[in-house]
This record gives C-alpha cells, structure tokens and sequence, in this order.
C-alpha cells in the first residue's frame, strides 16, 4: 500500500517506518489457497479486516554491494540495478481484528537474519540510467537503439550546457 | 498487483500449534493518507518476474537470502522490489520475535516487511472514455509491503 512519505525517515544509515491503524487483512495461509469447494461451510480464503500499527528501524552497516544487470531477461531476478548494504531491522507491533475478536502485540528482529538496504532502479530505469551513464542524451527505446543500426552510422552525442562566462570577439570597425 | 502479509505467528514450546499469517490482499482506506494501490491515480506496476509457487501461481516478489538454506532463498542478488519501473530506496529483511495475543496465548513471529520510497513509471487511465486502457505515467510515493 501506499503510505505518506512522512511515515519514513531516512538519516544517515538507518530508515524509519511508524504506521498507525494500517487497514489489512488477516487470512490463515500464505499463500492464500486457490478456493476448493469450501469445508464445513467455511471458506478457505475467508479473510479478516484487521488493523496494524507498527515502528521499525533498519539499520544498514558494511561495505555495500554493487549490483549490476546480470541478466536482461525481464522476468529475471538480476535484472536490476543497485547499491546494497547488509541491514538489521527490529521493531514492535500490535494488531487486532476490527470485529475486536483477536488482538496482539509483539516485537522482532532480525538478528541473523537476511536483510538489505539501499538504492535500486528497476525495469525501465535500468536501460535510461545506463544510457544517460554512457552519455547517450534522450529516452530513445531499445526497439528505436536497435532501429539505428540500420540507418547509417550511429549517432551519439552529449547535450553541452554552457554555464558562467562566454567570451565574446568584438570587431571594432 | 498481490500484496502481502508476512508476519505469522507459529508455534512456542509451551502452547499448541498455532500459526497465524496476516495477508495484505485487500485494503479499505480507513485513513485518508494510506492508499491502496488499487485507487491511486499512477498505479504501480508489478515486478513482472518473482517466484512461482504450485497451485497458487506466479507470485510477483522475489526472496533473496543467502545460499544453501532450507528451504532455498532466491539468489542474494535478486531484486528485493515487489514494483517494477522503480528508482528509489528499498529496505527489507526476515525476522523472527515473539508475540502474546489478548488471551494470554503467545506466539512465535516472522515477517518479511519491505518499504520503498521513490519515483516510479505507473499506469494512469489514458482516456476516461475507455475501459480504463494505460499508458505509462510517471510518479513518486513510499510503499510499504506487510
């Protein structure tokens, strides 16, 4: 879901989440089961409206990793773009079912655990920040890249802004 | 776009099995500042791989983790991100805690809680008079997977 940006902070090597009365739903597998003909008049998918809160602070530490494209298959796992760095997180949360029936609280962490932290870019940012890396200005396609191979000789050039003083030649006449 | 819960609850020495998974499929907007992807004006779109698990089907999101575990992660480098066209930052990772319910019953807890918070490229409606056909559109917003 999508949440206010002011529920995240992010300083230095840590990032924040607090969220209040997050509207959720509780079901009892994961993932939920495709729907068989429901047993003792109670469907498998019955799903419960619950409200979360929640804090929890991950902390990354190390060196990061630096993740490049390692396929370009989109369906792929490695086809993304990244710096990584190993991250702990712990935090505290409470539930409970709007009807009132359940509620709970708890904590976790995960010491020992896998987690990362970082910056990524995905799907068609991986093509146009690889582009505007190698200096190649606008957001052309691949199909519209591939399509210049056949039409001469390939361009390529870079936007040159002109910042500060420009000389200018004055001719006296 | 599937979302989810992965925070359950599973068995202490002590008390009988119980596990309990809270799945984010649905979301009613109980509080004006947390959308539901469903009613967002540039919806986000899915990462088009992730892992496929028999007989539920594709499930958009990859688990990366370390190698030689029980049962196996996807590769430590796999993309962490349950929405692609993304460019931000991502955290993620696997706990484990403890929890007690309002009956005094307590609880061993996982989660695998995700938050991503950047720009996008979504699908916006490209003419109302449509079925409600895209056409790519760009946007900003923090998300969380529960």
């Amino acid at each position: 879901m999508k949440v206010p940006d002011s529920a995240v902070q992010i300083s230095g090597d840590t990032l924040i989440i607090h969220l209040v009365d997050v509207p959720v739903v509780d079901a009892f597998t994961f993932p939920p089961p495709l729907p068989p003909p429901p047993e003792n008049g109670i469907s498998p998918v019955t799903l419960i409206p619950a409200r979360i809160s929640f804090d929890i602070t991950y902390t990354k530490s190390g060196t990061p990793r630096q993740i490049r494209p390692a396929s370009r298959d989109p369906l792929s796992p490695l086809n993304w773009r990244g710096e990584m760095w190993d991250a702990t997180n712990s935090g505290t949360f409470s539930l409970a079912y709007k009807d009132g029936s359940f509620s709970a609280s708890g904590n976790f962490s995960s010491q020992g655990n896998f987690g990362e932290m970082g910056t990524e870019h995905n799907g068609v940012f991986v093509d146009h920040d690889e582009k505007n890396a190698s200096g190649i200005v606008g957001a052309a396609s691949s199909e519209a890249q591939a399509g210049q191979t056949n039409q001469g000789p390939k361009q390529t050039g870079k936007t040159v802004l002109l910042k500060g003083h420009v000389p200018v030649k004055v001719v006296n006449e | 776009m599937k979302s989810r819960t992965l925070l359950y609850v599973t068995t202490v020495p002590f008390f009988a099995l119980t596990v309990l998974i809270l799945l984010l499929l649905f979301s009613v907007p109980l509080r004006a500042q947390i959308e539901p992807i469903a009613n967002l004006k540039v919806v986000p779109i899915p990462l088009p791989g992730g892992d496929i698990f028999p007989p539920y089907g594709l499930y958009n999101q990859f688990f990366p983790g370390p190698p030689n575990q029980t049962p196996p992660f996807d590769p430590m480098n796999a993309d962490p991100h349950g929405i692609t066209n993304f460019r931000g930052v991502t955290a993620m990772g696997y706990t484990f805690g403890a929890a007690t319910d309002n009956h005094g019953t307590a609880y061993g807890v996982i989660t695998d809680i995700r938050v991503y918070q950047g720009e996008y490229v979504g699908g916006e409606v490209a003419d109302a008079n449509s079925a409600g056909a895209t056409k790519s559109a760009p946007s900003r917003g923090t998300f969380v997977e529960i």
